[in-house]
């Protein structure tokens, strides 16, 4: 019958007619192991649910650390968000791939290079040209901090947060973000900042130190609008020298 | 044996948590997705998720042994504090969604710690029913995105106070710029999340503007140990500035507080401000530094420098913490959201709300970034967890998808005795953060947690006692009682136009009092 426990299902301390594995790999595998454990000890226990479920010591820490262990034993490895996760644990997460660089395919009127393009948080009063420069990472910010935000900066930021950034977030030129939607803590705050912004941006042979120009003076981008109309309306990112 | 709740009870518990579960999965699949490159953001949502679900039912029943739910909406009501429309509203979320997270590891039944969710489900049911009391919703979202909070004495005195801007005049200038440099500062002071503002409103204002009251809240030294030193020089803890806009109709103030505009919200469409501060031990809004608009300036740009110098600094050490001290800050942030109103109730104790749980701390090594991320991503935004899947004939609201963010607690509990009542007592916790050691700013002065609490459980607003009138309804046919008119003194004793006005002054008559004002 479609959708009855199957008999590894059915390891986990209770009956469940409408099972279903988890959308997210690492969530069906941890959960599924924490479910088996707990029925495999509840059996072996010969004690009941009601006198186990609000035990802290019935699974401890040290099963949790050994769920991971067994994960990491088949050589998964975590896919990092923060970038002090990566920093403290190396050997259990995904190095960051290098940026590939390929040559831009696209030219504008001009038969200048589009070197990218993204959604625009509001319409500035005019476009702007300056230098692009990768800030993501927390090293790169303190270098910022401490020698300061060189004039006609448009930093290129991979996370739509607003901390990494937040104190020099006001000095930028502009803000191209390749992440995020216009509605991210970092469109909020570019926008509280009047610092022109693109989140979502694409890039397509945009190099750290690149002149470019970018389309800050286009309408404001649609959060509602569909992923088609959105693309149509997206503002340019035009490499200078 | 059965459960002793009732049939009644059990059936409002499963419908709070079913508004709640819909409110939260539009919140979540609409509004925002957080992500920071600085904080693993969603493992300590998620670990939040937890240290709410053991504690919150001990601490919950802690404060409402000292004050009672609807008494402490109704002071929030009057405030600008961290018991506002978000936090009220995130009580269910919080605590469900560490539920569920342990209902889908297997780790609980829906049947386990009845009495504990139906607590808390009942506690912030009663709680949001009066600190929305004036527009008679639960949530923002039950009002089609409105947040109408106060009731006409107090929006009254805001808009009859604001001090008129034009766009780059000084004071319109210097709110611009403290706008931004105190968002930037409030993301950061909250570890990425944005419970540092809640916004409410609109309310119409003569001539056809629109008001939005923004509250800025633990600005200073206060509950957060990491705003020890850093925050010394900011004096006042919570803001509210409430803005006055023209040609602007927001027609979303939605359950996190945030706002959206038609057409977008434009800084250059405002034409009035007011800045205020309140909290746990003040009588309502006080004005701060309204004498006059160069005034309000100056200290708007005073308070914008010295926020500057403590985000670098905040950013330098925060910069500099271990992973494990990220996860707690930002997870007690989340955890925490609900202090304010133990503070209300005089029962605030540090360790109560800024150390994790003991039962918390044994789950840390699952949360890895990916598993945060995901588990977060699964439980509330593609409901796509075994525990959530239901029927093949359900349909969720919104979705039309055949899962719910939040199990509901079977009625079988009221028939046999398959069920648990608690998790427990409140159980030791730690924290990997330096411990907080300075005192707690308030509209009284830095003040020790003893002097907090004491202060707190001694004061009474001052028309407190006329707290039953206090609503448009009953002022609609007696604006001529003397106990309206005690009421509106009350609000009107700090203001500049309205002074001992009482409750007979009308919207139209506030260009002529304004005029007649000194200031």
């Amino acid at each position: 019958m479609s959708g009855t426990p199957t008999s590894e299902d059915s390891r986990a301390p209770h009956g469940d007619k409408w099972p279903r594995t988890s959308a997210t790999p690492i969530v069906e595998q941890y959960h599924r192991a924490i479910r088996r454990l707990m029925a495999d000890r509840l059996a072996s226990s010969g004690r009941k649910w009601e006198e186990v479920v609000h035990d802290p010591d019935f699974l401890s820490r040290p099963d949790f650390e050994r769920i991971e262990a067994d994960l990491l034993a088949t050589g998964y490895r975590f896919e990092m968000s923060a970038v002090v996760s990566l920093k403290e644990s190396p050997e259990k997460y995904k190095p960051v791939a290098e940026r590939e660089v390929a040559e831009s395919s696209q030219t504008d009127e001009l038969g200048r290079a589009v070197v990218g393009s993204g959604a625009n948080v509001f319409r500035a009063d005019h476009d702007v040209t300056g230098t692009a420069r990768f800030v993501s990472s927390v090293e790169k910010v303190m270098e910022l901090l401490s020698e300061g935000v060189p004039e006609d900066t448009i930093a290129v930021i991979d996370d739509s947060g607003g901390t990494l950034t937040a104190p020099i977030l006001g000095e930028f030129a502009g803000v191209i973000c390749l992440g995020g939607t216009v509605r991210s803590h970092l469109g909020i705050l570019t926008r509280e900042h009047g610092v022109p912004c693109l989140m979502a941006a694409t890039l397509d042979g945009l190099r750290d130190g690149d002149e470019v120009e970018v389309e800050y003076s286009r309408p404001a981008a649609d959060a509602y609008a569909t992923a088609e109309d959105g693309a149509e309306h997206r503002a340019r990112i035009i490499k200078l020298s | 044996m059965p459960t002793n709740h009732t049939y009644a009870s059990l059936l409002r518990a499963n419908a709070w948590a079913r508004k709640s579960s819909d409110a939260f999965y539009w919140q979540c699949t609409t509004r925002t997705v957080q992500e920071s490159k600085l904080f693993p953001v969603n493992p300590y949502i998620a670990l939040s998720y937890l240290n709410a679900w053991y504690r919150w039912p001990g601490l919950i029943r802690k404060i409402e042994a000292a004050r009672p739910a609807e008494e402490l909406g109704d002071r929030a009501r009057c405030d600008g504090s961290y018991a506002n429309t978000v936090t009220l509203g995130l009580i269910p979320q919080f605590y469900l969604g560490g539920r569920q997270i342990l209902l889908d590891m297997g780790l609980l039944q829906p049947t386990d710690a009845v009495d504990d969710v139906l607590c808390v489900l009942d506690f912030a049911e009663r709680c949001s029913l009066a600190y929305h009391r004036a527009h008679a919703h639960g949530l923002p979202s039950d009002a089609g995105h409105r947040a109408q909070i106060l009731p006409e004495r107090w929006a009254q005195v805001f808009e009859a106070d604001a001090l008129g801007v034009i766009p780059g005049d000084r004071l319109h200038t210097a709110l611009t710029r403290f706008l931004a440099t105190a968002s930037a500062y409030g993301f950061l002071s909250h570890c990425e999340c944005r419970l540092s503002f809640n916004n409410h409103g609109p309310y119409r204002t003569a001539g056809g503007g629109e008001m939005l009251v923004r509250d800025l809240i633990d600005l200073a030294e206060c509950d957060y140990p990491w705003m020890d030193d850093v925050a010394a020089a900011i004096e006042v803890n919570n803001l509210t500035i409430p803005v006055i806009m023209k040609d602007t109709h927001f027609h979303i103030v939605d359950d996190w507080g945030s706002f959206e505009a038609s057409p977008s919200y434009d800084s250059a469409n405002i034409v009035g401000i007011g800045l205020y501060t309140s909290d746990f031990l003040a009588d309502g809004f006080e004005p701060v530094h309204m004498n006059s608009a160069s005034e309000l300036a100056e200290y708007l740009d005073h308070l914008r420098e010295t926020m500057m110098a403590a985000t670098t600094d905040m950013w330098t050490m925060m910069a500099g913490w271990s992973r494990e001290q990220m996860i707690d800050a930002g997870l007690l942030v989340y955890y925490a959201v609900i202090k304010d109103l133990a503070h209300y109730a005089g029962v605030y104790e540090q360790e109560d709300w800024f150390t994790v749980d003991e039962r918390v701390q044994r789950f840390k090594p699952l949360f890895n970034d990916e598993y945060g991320n995901s588990v977060i991503a699964e439980t509330v935004g593609l409901v796509s967890m075994r525990s959530q899947t239901w029927s093949e004939y359900h349909m969720a609201k919104f979705s039309d998808a055949r899962g719910e963010l939040w199990t509901p607690v079977p009625y079988s509990v009221l028939a046999d005795d398959e069920w648990t009542a608690t998790v427990g007592p409140m159980q030791p916790g730690s924290s990997s953060l330096p411990a907080k050691t300075e005192r707690y700013t308030t509209t009284r002065g830095k003040l020790t947690q003893a002097e907090c609490n004491r202060l707190a459980r001694e004061f009474r607003p001052a028309a407190w006692e006329l707290r039953w009138y206090d609503d448009d309804t009953w002022i609609k046919n007696h604006a001529d009682d003397p106990r309206a008119h005690e009421l509106y003194r009350a609000a009107q004793a700090k203001s500049h136009t309205l002074n001992g006005r009482g409750a007979g002054v009308q919207q139209g008559d506030l260009g002529e009092l304004r005029e007649g004002a000194t200031r």
